[in-house]
């Protein structure tokens, strides 16, 4: 039993924590008002290897498993979560194509990414998708986190297709993650791939869930860590305000509750790298990471008083950035169906080998 | 994070039988009759030979790992059996640690001797608590005066575990009340000893198994010989009984925080019977519930055993220590309250198992420093709150 990092995920949390700080967190509110990342980071982000980590080797990535991926997510998430998702434009969708079209497929996207620097994969979660996967589909979403998409990819719990035409998007105002951008979106037609298998659904789908939970955690690390630095800089009845009691106790009940998010997060996806089924242990994660990022979030917030409220600070933007990924990746009420399914077999005493 | 050595796992799976077949009924009986089970009872006569023929992780050097987190999985799989059969169980309990690392040569052969290889149940104790102060270790006023003949303690201590069955109690007194905290020694009372009066042994509400007992130190002597670590003035403040106290519970907070998640497992196992049994599994809000509790768990396991895991590793871990503690207690709560929703009315019929552990759970937010008290710690750490 360990609980030391490797080396390797040292020195990615330095790169990572490096490029988030200098390059991400001084411009938060500059990608919030452009509705995007500024294309020099992105290249930057590009070149460091970072939009590669968890390809495979052999198709130029990093090849590091889904444990180094939620590490990344993180740091990013601790600086912008908008920024992390703009960043990697193949983003979870990646997981779907890996998952059912291997790496060939994975490797035609990788090109087409390579040779377009604007292009992105879209992902869509069709919680509600009825059983016929044939022929053409039409449907539409109230929001995709991303102000534009070249392919759109779409996991339902049946299986997944890939759509690389037939679907517009229209840009949405957006609530939140705002240097992503925000679109509706409007498909029907053919889809350029279509696979029916929902084991191979849930694989996919744990490592998207666990992709989100990972940005959530590193919201609420920032937000626990930016609200509690401000606590013991404001004074109020004559000490700073975290020697209060009752703050004091607020902010340990909101580093407990970031802790056990990370605790759960790291625990899935070495589950997933160990080749194990975390499909449970994944959408249980992101559960805890949604419920935490109520808790957390608003706190944050609360903390910092009239001033949490002002864009000013970057907790009110934690806030709405935490409970706007909870509705991604499927949204909770799927996420706790799954991991109520996934109750009996496992024990949870019992630790990946 | 790779599993347990094989050589735990064989420690784990023979606490796990001797728990179901021995533990679990003692738990259960003196639950049932409401008061500790008596020194003589076969059981203890039991648990000595269990353990003649098998001796405790702490001692088979065959295991990798550390002991701290030895400690931490034995904790939580007999706790997982019955908590207060664990604090009842025969030997120098708490002190142990404190006489060997503090105890002068003698005192040490004198006082752990009679434990090595005992063939009759026998047990030490330690006494902090007071009446008047359980988490405030500073505010104790209980006093010790040096005579010609040894040491004068007076005061009263309360809750103390196995005291009035014990071989000797480690009774914490202050010698020096000038110094404050610095002033604080202990002293070895032996059973028998007439000074050690009004012993009354409590009625709880949960952890009925093991005998918590209050008394009163009337004019109690103790000869010098008694006075752990011996007379010479105390050289710094490790070496005073405070310093001993508040250094051991780093891995104590960790062995409670264990306890606690096995207490909080066999409400989540029990529960989960029930419910597979009953079929109100196949209700989505109960399977909700179900979850949010082996989450809950499962995180509380995290958290302990990488408080554990540092201890070891020597990584400071106070802020962990203290994390686990209050969050796999109050876990432990949770999940036999919500425990007993989902069993429903059956739950208040009394003969419940998680109704049980619903009692048993609520002291484990009180016992080695309240869920407050480590809050505070936590807070010192993190934000500098002030003393």
């Amino acid at each position: 039993m360990n609980f030391s990092s490797n080396d390797t995920d040292d020195m990615l949390s330095e790169t990572v924590r490096r490029f988030a700080t200098e390059e991400l967190r001084p411009k938060l509110r500059e990608f919030e008002a452009r509705r995007s990342v500024a294309r020099d980071v992105q290249e930057r982000f590009e070149s460091l290897g970072l939009a590669a980590i968890d390809l495979p080797e052999a198709l130029g990535g990093v090849g590091l498993g889904l444990s180094s991926r939620v590490l990344v997510n993180r740091i990013l998430a601790e600086a912008d979560a908008g920024a992390a998702l703009a960043l990697d434009r193949f983003g979870p969708a990646a997981y779907v194509i890996e998952t059912f079209g291997g790496s060939d497929l994975l490797e035609r996207y990788r090109d087409l990414l390579a040779s377009r620097p604007e292009t992105r994969l879209a992902l869509l979660i069709d919680v509600d998708a009825g059983t016929v996967l044939e022929g053409p589909v039409r449907g539409e979403a109230a929001w995709i986190a991303s102000g534009n998409a070249d392919v759109l990819v779409c996991l339902r719990r049946d299986g997944a297709w890939v759509m690389e035409s037939g679907f517009e998007l229209e840009q949405a105002r957006g609530a939140a993650l705002h240097a992503t951008g925000a679109s509706r979106i409007r498909y029907g037609g053919a889809p350029a791939h279509v696979w029916r298998d929902s084991t191979l659904a849930a694989q996919a789908w744990a490592k998207v869930r666990l992709y989100h939970a990972a940005l959530i955690w590193g919201v609420l690390v920032d937000a626990a860590g930016f609200s509690r630095r401000y606590a013991l800089e404001r004074v109020a009845f004559g000490k700073p305000i975290a020697h209060h009691q009752a703050l004091a106790f607020l902010i340990v009940d909101m580093e407990i509750a970031v802790e056990r998010v990370g605790l759960l997060i790291a625990d899935a996806a070495r589950l997933i790298d160990a080749g194990m089924d975390g499909t449970g242990a994944a959408a249980s994660a992101f559960v805890d990471a949604v419920e935490a990022s109520r808790f957390v979030g608003p706190n944050a917030v609360q903390i910092l008083g009239g001033h949490g409220f002002m864009r000013d600070y970057p907790v009110e933007k934690a806030m709405r950035d935490s409970r706007a990924l909870g509705l991604l990746a499927g949204g909770t009420d799927a996420a706790q169906d799954d991991a109520g399914a996934a109750l009996a077999p496992a024990n949870p005493m019992e630790f990946a080998a | 994070m790779s599993g347990f050595s094989a050589a735990l796992r064989a420690h784990i799976e023979r606490a796990r039988e001797w728990g179901r077949n021995e533990v679990r009924p003692a738990g259960l009986e003196a639950d049932r009759n409401a008061a500790p089970l008596p020194a003589d009872h076969p059981y203890f006569a039991k648990f000595v030979d269990f353990r003649r023929r098998h001796p405790s992780p702490a001692e088979d050097d065959t295991i990798s790992e550390g002991s701290a987190v030895r400690m931490a999985v034995l904790n939580e799989e007999n706790a997982y059996w019955d908590r207060g059969m664990g604090v009842a169980a025969p030997g120098p309990g708490l002190p142990a640690a404190i006489v060997a690392a503090l105890g002068t040569p003698e005192q040490r052969e004198r006082f752990l001797g009679p434990f090595r290889g005992a063939k009759e149940p026998r047990w030490g104790s330690f006494a902090l608590t007071e009446p008047g102060g359980g988490s405030d270790t500073a505010a104790f006023r209980t006093r010790a005066i040096r005579t010609d003949r040894g040491y004068v303690l007076r005061g009263s201590k309360c809750f103390i575990g196995n005291a009035a069955r014990a071989d000797w109690v480690l009774i914490q007194a202050n010698l020096d009340p000038e110094k404050g905290r610095a002033g604080q020694r202990a002293f070895f009372v032996e059973h028998g000893n007439p000074g050690m009066t009004g012993i009354k042994i409590e009625k709880k509400m949960g952890l009925r198994a093991y005998e918590s007992v209050s008394f009163i130190l009337e004019d109690c002597e103790v000869p010098h010989e008694n006075l752990l670590g011996g007379e010479q003035p105390a050289r710094t403040s490790q070496s005073s009984a405070y310093g001993a106290t508040m250094g051991s519970l780093n891995t104590t907070r960790v062995g409670v925080a264990a306890s606690a998640v096995g207490l909080a497992r066999s409400a989540y196992d029990e529960t989960l019977d029930i419910a597979k049994q009953s079929g109100s599994i196949k209700s989505a809000r109960v399977r909700d519930r179900l979850e949010a509790m082996r989450r809950r768990l499962r995180a509380a396991w995290l958290m302990t055993l990488r408080a554990a895991w540092k201890a070891d590793e020597k990584i400071p871990n106070i802020v962990d220590a203290s994390m686990a503690k209050v969050f796999a207690a109050e876990t432990a709560h949770e999940l036999a309250t919500v425990g007993m929703e989902i069993v429903g009315l059956e739950a208040g019929a009394g003969d419940c198992l998680v109704e049980k552990l619903f009692r048993d759970a609520k002291a484990l937010n009180i016992v080695e420093g309240t869920g407050q008290i480590q809050r505070i710690i936590i807070a010192r750490n993190l934000v500098g709150l002030p003393r």
